[in-house]
């Protein structure tokens, strides 16, 4: 048991960044109710763009950062703009496949562009680590785990405190009163969709300098993301940042007490996602959901 | 919608061609094209009966996973010919069918394709980490005295293509096809009609599972090696989804029309821009996000508004029902 | 009297059925003007299409004499049309105060937030106590108030209200009348729906009363309390069943 404060760590520090990860998707899909398939997407043109940044500018990630996220926004209004909002009236299949479709374009041209190899940004910090009782803390992870708790709370600030965080709670909540209201939905949701492919694009930057980066590797994380998603329950934020934890704490347990548990350990979120649907479809903190 | 389509026997006619032109010619360039263009009428026409049942697969490649590693791994094991290998490759796949049937329940849309998401990762993982049976990333040899000729295979393609499309029309024509499709609007009030929808999901799913892992099974006996990548990669199964948006969702024909032009697509691309996959990927990706902005009945959609326009002068009460029937935009969300 | 709202020979409907089919009507500045008919005639999608949620098939609508039809639902709020919806349509997780922060969200209305704000919590003091409180949890005759001071944030020149008697008890009722009234005395039009004809008349200065998607009847209020026609409007044209399904008004 005298891994279990090291275990703890490496729990909560991966939490935190699996957080991130999500709450992106979470906010697109709470507010426009559209599941953007291509959320991975944006987690990956974030670590190529930090990592080019690095390696042909020489700026350290946490420095681009801003630009990459400002760029994110851009990107996903333009995205929402021109393909998402054509398909928000229409059936399921065609808002997933569209989504799905992007996905695959992003993919390929991020392989066309930088090739299959792998990659990774690795500025001078990221190697050190600090030691205090035992425990080892590298400073990337630790870096990581407070940019991703810094912007998670910004979004939370920005929901419950500004006017158009708030008119994007309304819009969650009631479309038909929100327009009621004088909401421009159109805008509120180009605005969502903009803020969550910055904060995936943010995770991105963080992947950059935590692990390798190449053009496949938002689809491992959306299959994990959506995991969370569906433990928290679909739609709620707060459920989100506990799936994520929740999956932290697994996924590092497994590692360190089963044999061979780094590779079962990346398994772990799809057998929590069946079991969870098995078992209790609308997650922690979902609402009912109907057949 | 009508599926007494005058174009069925046109395809028959044109399949049984292409038996006897695979069989006799030798060309093995054509030949190959043939057998990747059967194999994935298989699966696009698995793909598409799920679709019409409302439940849209973002996972195939678990149900041809799992069909392909049955198929090596029991011939290996067994010493088993092609013909009974096959048999696990679609047992396999249609007890996939039913656990993902009982794992998902009513839950549909948004859920179930995640869960095939999910499904085929998983999969995709288990088969890493379990080396002693599948060989894990080091891949699995079909054994080479147990491969039979290419003739034969090539043949197994085309009767394996005409055979899910024979199995989608028969289908089709019968009660389940009408469940499946009131289903797809609203499992509540299909319930209503007496519907089971737990009965039909499971049948759809099974029937569709076995096909797809038999696809599976068939092109791994074809291509002789196989490893977790390989067996769950998207990367073909992706096409089992844009073949059906291309050549006409929820048709007969569409899935069969889709996978031709998806073969030319992509032989072309690989013809124009070398053997660098990503350029046949992204066309790909491109066809489907046009076609779901621009053309969400696919090419036969095009095809039949075509010959609409061109039959009647406007008359409300047909194209109404053409509506409904192809699922209105008002279509519940789950 | 200037004509604030001018509604002229509207038909509009959902989908593939009709349920205005003809409809004229007109609020001019300062007036009381109630709605009134039995469910399904056409009250609510007459509202729907003023807000711009429902688009209309045929007719037009003006707003401070220029075209209506042409302003998104937000910009309309905007111009200073506010609607207190059918069922209240609270925002149920978000407090009572959250909510008429987002009445006031429209860039016309934000500069007047803290005094419009003062004016509602005076108005109904019941929600000044619940101001932390989600919405959801409130009575439905808090709720009411909620959803009528929401659309008073807005800075409205018109101010539509729909059904808001709608299942409240009849102190309450009179509690929300009371309010109305008040509301127009300040000089802001109101153009109110309601099924109940004795509450709708004793605030209106004029009325309307809509059956199977026309107008049978317009008048002063007074003159229709006295009405038959009024009468017999609730009781249905076909006699009998008093809802009326939307879905029966086929285009024939």
């Amino acid at each position: 048991m005298e891994l279990a404060p090291q275990m703890l760590v490496d729990a909560i520090l991966l939490g935190g960044v699996y957080t991130l990860m999500v709450i992106g998707l979470a906010l697109s899909f709470g507010i426009t109710r559209v599941i953007n398939f291509a959320h991975g997407e944006a987690i990956m043109f974030g670590a190529y763009g930090a990592f080019w940044l690095l390696t042909v500018w020489g700026i350290d990630p946490l420095l681009s950062l801003p630009l990459l996220l400002a760029g994110g926004f851009v990107a996903g209004f333009l995205v929402y703009e021109t393909a998402v909002k054509r398909v928000l009236h229409a059936p399921h299949i065609n808002q997933i496949l569209l989504t799905f479709g992007l996905g695959l374009i992003f993919q390929n041209v991020a392989l066309i562009l930088w090739t299959g190899d792998e990659r990774s940004a690795n500025p001078n910090w990221a190697f050190d680590a600090f030691e205090f009782n035992m425990v080892v803390v590298p400073y990337g992870r630790l870096i990581g785990f407070l940019v991703a708790v810094m912007l998670v709370a910004a979004l939370f600030a920005w929901l419950r405190w500004t006017e158009l965080g708030r008119a994007s709670r309304a819009l969650a909540e009631h479309n038909e009163a929100a327009q009621l209201v004088g909401i421009n939905v159109s805008l509120t949701y180009g605005i969502a969709f903009g803020i969550s492919v910055a904060l995936g694009v943010a995770m991105g930057v963080l992947v950059s300098f935590l692990g390798a980066i190449n053009p496949f590797m938002g689809f491992h994380m959306l299959v994990k993301g959506f995991a969370i998603l569906i433990l928290g329950g679909l739609g709620n934020i707060m459920g989100a940042v506990f799936g994520a934890f929740i999956l932290a704490f697994v996924e590092t347990s497994v590692g360190y007490y089963v044999p061979n548990g780094i590779g079962w350990a990346e398994g772990m979120a799809f057998a929590i996602l069946f079991a969870i649907l098995v078992l209790r479809p609308r997650g922690l903190l979902g609402q009912e959901v109907e057949g | 919608m009508p599926l007494r389509d005058i174009t069925t026997p046109a395809f028959f006619l044109g399949a049984a061609a292409a038996l006897l032109v695979s069989v006799t010619l030798a060309s093995p360039q054509v030949n190959d094209w043939v057998f990747r263009c059967c194999t994935l009428i298989m699966l696009a026409t698995s793909w598409n009966l799920m679709a019409n049942a409302g439940l849209i697969s973002l996972g195939h490649s678990a149900f041809w996973g799992v069909g392909s590693y049955a198929a090596v791994l029991t011939a290996n094991g067994l010493g088993l010919s092609l013909w009974l290998a096959l048999l696990p490759a679609f047992a396999v796949g249609v007890l996939l069918g039913a656990f993902l049937a009982f794992a998902t329940g009513r839950l549909r849309g948004i859920f179930f394709a995640i869960s095939t998401l999910a499904l085929s990762e998983g999969l995709r993982i288990t088969a890493f980490m379990l080396p002693e049976v599948t060989s894990g990333a080091v891949g699995v040899f079909l054994k080479q005295e147990l491969r039979p000729s290419q003739q034969v295979l090539y043949s197994l393609g085309v009767l394996g293509a005409i055979g899910s499309v024979a199995l989608a029309w028969w289908l089709s024509r019968t009660r389940f096809h009408y469940a499946c499709r009131a289903m797809r609007n609203n499992e509540a009030a299909a319930q209503m009609l007496g519907i089971n929808p737990m009965r039909y999901r499971l049948g759809v799913l099974m029937v569709s599972g076995g096909m797809a892992s038999l696809a599976g099974g068939i092109n791994a006996w074809y291509g002789g090696y196989l490893d977790p990548g390989m067996a769950f990669t998207l990367h073909f199964t992706i096409l089992s989804q844009i073949a059906p948006i291309l050549g006409g969702i929820h048709t007969l024909v569409g899935p069969v029309i889709g996978s031709i032009g998806i073969i030319f697509l992509s032989e072309g691309t690989r013809i124009a821009f070398g053997a660098n996959e990503g350029y046949s990927q992204l066309i790909f990706g491109v066809v489907l996000v046009i076609g779901i902005l621009f053309m969400p009945h696919g090419i036969y959609g095009v095809y039949r508004r075509l010959r609409q326009r061109a039959a009647r002068p406007r008359n409300h009460a047909p194209t109404h029902i053409h509506q409904a029937a192809e699922g209105t935009p008002k279509e519940m969300r789950s | 009297m200037k004509t604030l709202l001018s509604i002229r020979n509207l038909r509009a409907g959902y989908g593939e059925s009709v349920v205005l089919e003809d409809i004229s009507i007109d609020v001019e500045e300062g007036e009381v003007v109630c709605l009134l008919g039995s469910n399904g005639a056409g009250k609510t999608t007459t509202m729907g299409v003023i807000t711009g949620l429902i688009p209309a098939m045929g007719g037009r609508v003006t707003y401070q004499d220029a075209d209506l039809l042409r302003l998104r639902s937000h910009q309309r709020v905007n111009a200073g049309i506010a609607l207190s919806p059918e069922g209240r349509k609270v925002f149920p997780n978000l407090t009572v105060h959250e909510n008429l922060l987002l009445g006031s969200y429209s860039p016309v209305a934000r500069p007047h937030r803290a005094a419009k704000l003062e004016e509602v919590y005076s108005m109904f003091p019941r929600l000044a106590e619940r101001r932390a409180q989600k919405a959801g949890l409130m009575s439905g005759g808090e709720q009411q108030m909620l959803a009528i001071g929401r659309a008073l944030m807005a800075c409205p020149k018109l101010l539509l209200l729909d059904e808001p008697s709608l299942g409240l008890a009849p102190r309450i009722v009179m509690q929300v009348f009371d309010a109305i009234a008040r509301i127009a005395r300040t000089n802001i039009s109101i153009l109110l729906v309601e099924q109940n004809t004795h509450a709708a008349l004793s605030v209106a200065t004029r009325g309307y009363v809509i059956s199977g998607g026309r107008i049978m009847l317009a008048d002063d209020a007074a003159a229709l309390r006295d009405s038959v026609l009024v009468q017999r409007a609730f009781i249905g044209q076909s006699g009998g069943s008093d809802a009326v399904p939307a879905g029966s008004r086929r285009h024939a």
